[in-house]
């Protein structure tokens, strides 16, 4: 009961989909410069995920490996389109900054390869409580490179400033996202070994 | 000098350096050297053939539907490549099929290949030669050569960076986000 | 490269940096020496607690830190902000070389690294000097500051300096990369001690020399070279970054080619860009080809071994 309780959060540490597997890392290297990017791009990639992945589990496990994998991506580049009409409403602005990486976010690996290889093995109820912490993980990795890059690069939090007098401009540019990014994942690499020793310990 | 000049606006232009596009596919594809010049060449593939679409698309398509329809039609695109390329393949022989067919899989659907198809419309409307074939070819080509040439920067690295002396918590795809975005940082400095 | 010969190359290193520093010191005053102070035990502090989160030992082979530091604090302008300068080796360091495993996995230049990361991120007040002899306080802000010699003569093909000036750094730039006098020195030193890589100075200076000779930047050839070689850092950089043993190919041969090339990009960056000092950028964006060539050099040897191997066996 413990491991199945374990591998529904593993999106959230154990296994987080960014930090862990790199997938998706594009928007959050090149976008994730702001908080108001990072809420734009989740709450697009929560609401294109959750609800294609789920449309997605009922496609027919009879139909050849391809098929399938070109229908999940139809079914969320789909579902793409009321999502857009909404976001352009909530946040004009960030989808302007975001570009092309948005409509990117309807074909991540999540969708397309991740969903075959793990999510549509499991039963659903189990599926959507694994799936909504994956999301998560990729939420809450989006809103701390958000909120520490804009806080450093461009001395604001959510727009508003705040005293920093030594920026670092270059932090929100792509490759201060690579090299944040890489930072990131290496520290979360170190935490998650001392949850594995310390769990190792205490078994 | 020509030469040292195009090749330094191909850096200052790749999607990987200035957009990240395609770098998880790249470090899934970096393990082995084979398979990354393999996955760069069949992306290279998918982003000229598909940029071709893209411009049948562009043509198509009027302006308003472009924000909210170019997705599923570019999908629909890769998609008929995807299927393309495997039927292909399959006919070459059942060897080559099993040999190949993980390229084609996981070079499909990808940053890389949509980010591109994207990227060279938006180009393509700025300058206003939507219907100039020839500036989605040069776009899908570039992206592609921009992909190789990332592959082989990463492919150079790749030992040091997967080495034993590197700390266990950034040996692999931490170090190599590193490695790029310091590549990244020098070929921005170019601008 | 055994341990003992790391620490014997940091010492002459020092040996060669210290009287750029002094230099430096006697021309732009005070700031500098605080800023260089600040760059070295940022740089020790660094490595230190770098070396202890991978449960290592500081040992004096670990000594280099402080000579990359100090050759960072040299790249900038003397008047630089104590903060940006702590940053910048603090990215050096910890970014560009101990994330990668330290001096035993070596990929990038600590201090070229920290120079475009500084480029990148504070690039007015990194490229905005201080003329000689305007002394800076500790605490003052500076004042009066002018474009570097290298970019005017970038951008208008002008050197308004007599060679004496030119060999004893009377003129604005990087605080510690203009006194050329003490760097032809310091190259000949470091290079007959083989504690920087000959071939790939040698490489880096010809390339430069033949490109400047070949595309002049101004309509007297002699000119061109000379100016070519004495500004945009390019002699600092053959000795202290381009020829760094620990980045730059091991056989002379392949190190040759390896600073030709960097020297042949960064003189065609600076005729078509017009910007300062890529040599250092030119030596980042090589860094695969550095270890492309290593890789050539490894492979190379293990096939001679094989056929000693083979021709002994017969």
């Amino acid at each position: 009961m413990k491991n199945t309780r374990n591998s529904v959060f593993d999106g959230i540490l154990g296994d987080n989909m960014v930090l862990s597997s790199l997938m998706m890392i594009s928007p959050v290297i090149i976008c994730g410069d702001t908080l108001k990017n990072a809420l734009a791009l989740i709450f697009a990639f929560t609401s294109i995920t959750f609800i294609s992945m789920l449309i997605g589990s009922f496609v027919p496990k009879k139909l050849p490996y391809t098929a399938r994998i070109i229908i999940y991506a139809a079914i969320s580049s789909l579902v793409y389109i009321p999502v857009r009409f909404a976001a352009e409403g909530f946040y004009p602005e960030s989808i302007e900054r975001i570009g092309i990486y948005y409509p990117l976010l309807a074909v991540n690996s999540l969708i397309v390869l991740q969903s075959e290889a793990k999510f549509y093995r499991m039963k659903r109820s189990r599926m959507i409580g694994s799936l909504v912490f994956y999301i998560l993980g990729f939420d809450a990795v989006m809103l701390i490179t958000g909120f520490v890059r804009e806080l450093f690069a461009y001395g604001t939090i959510n727009s508003r400033i705040v005293s920093i007098d030594t920026l670092i401009s270059g932090l929100g540019k792509p490759f201060g996202g690579f090299i944040f990014l890489g930072l990131m994942c290496g520290v979360y690499r170190c935490i998650r070994s001392a949850f594995r020793a310390k769990n190792r310990n205490m078994s | 000098m020509f030469l040292v000049n195009d090749l330094i606006a191909l850096l200052a232009a790749n999607l990987i350096f200035s957009q990240a596009l395609g770098t998880s596919t790249l470090f899934a594809a970096a393990a082995s050297r084979k398979d990354l010049v393999r996955t760069a060449v069949t992306i290279t593939l998918f982003t000229t053939i598909g940029s071709l679409g893209a411009w049948g698309i562009d043509n198509i398509l009027p302006r308003p539907m472009k924000n909210y329809v170019s997705l599923i039609c570019y999908t629909v695109i890769v998609g008929i490549l995807y299927a393309g390329f495997l039927t292909v393949l399959y006919f070459m022989g059942s060897a080559k099929f099993r040999k190949y067919k993980k390229y084609i899989h996981i070079s499909a659907f990808n940053c890389a290949v949509m980010g591109t198809l994207f990227t060279v419309s938006g180009r393509a409307a700025d300058l206003h030669r939507t219907r100039d074939v020839l500036c989605y070819l040069g776009g899908g080509i570039e992206a592609g050569i921009g992909f190789i040439i990332a592959a082989l920067i990463l492919a150079a690295a790749y030992r040091k960076l997967t080495s034993e002396k590197v700390p266990e918590s950034f040996r692999g795809f931490p170090a190599m986000l590193i490695y790029l975005g310091i590549i990244s940082m020098a070929v921005y400095a170019l601008n | 490269m055994n341990q003992k010969k790391e620490s014997r190359i940091w010492l002459d290193e020092m040996i060669t940096l210290l009287p750029l520093a002094l230099m430096a010191f006697f021309y732009y005053g005070v700031h500098f020496a605080v800023m260089a102070a600040v760059c070295i035990f940022t740089g020790l502090a660094a490595e230190f607690a770098a070396l202890r989160l991978m449960h290592r030992e500081f040992t004096a082979d670990d000594l280099m830190c402080t000579s990359d530091a100090l050759i960072i604090a040299l790249m900038f302008p003397a008047v630089m902000d104590y903060k940006i300068a702590f940053l910048a080796v603090l990215f050096g360091s910890v970014v560009a070389k101990n994330v990668f495993g330290g001096r035993r996995n070596m990929i990038f230049s600590p201090a070229a690294a920290a120079y475009v990361f500084t480029l990148t991120s504070w690039g007015r007040e990194l490229l905005m000097y201080p003329s000689p002899h305007a002394h800076t306080g500790i605490a003052e802000k500076a004042k009066d500051l002018v474009v570097s010699a290298s970019h005017t003569f970038n951008m208008t093909g002008k050197m308004e300096y007599s060679d004496f000036e030119i060999l004893m750094g009377n003129f604005s730039g990087p605080c510690g990369a203009v006194s050329i006098m003490l760097l032809v020195i310091a190259a000949a030193m470091l290079i007959f001690r083989k504690d920087i890589s000959a071939g790939a100075f040698i490489g880096t200076i010809s390339g430069t020399a033949v490109f400047a000779f070949i595309t002049p930047m101004i309509a007297d050839r002699s000119d061109s070279v000379k100016y070519s070689l004495v500004t945009n850092m390019v002699l600092f950089a053959a000795i202290y970054i381009v020829s760094d043993r620990r980045t730059a190919p091991k056989k002379s041969y392949y190190a040759f080619f390896y600073g030709f090339f960097i020297a042949v990009a960064s003189y065609i960056l600076i005729i078509t860009t017009a910007q300062e000092n890529t040599i250092v950028l030119a030596t980042v964006l090589f860094t695969p080809a550095a270890m492309g060539f290593r890789m050539l050099e490894h492979k190379i040897e293990q096939a001679e071994k094989e056929q000693a191997k083979e021709e002994a066996a017969r």
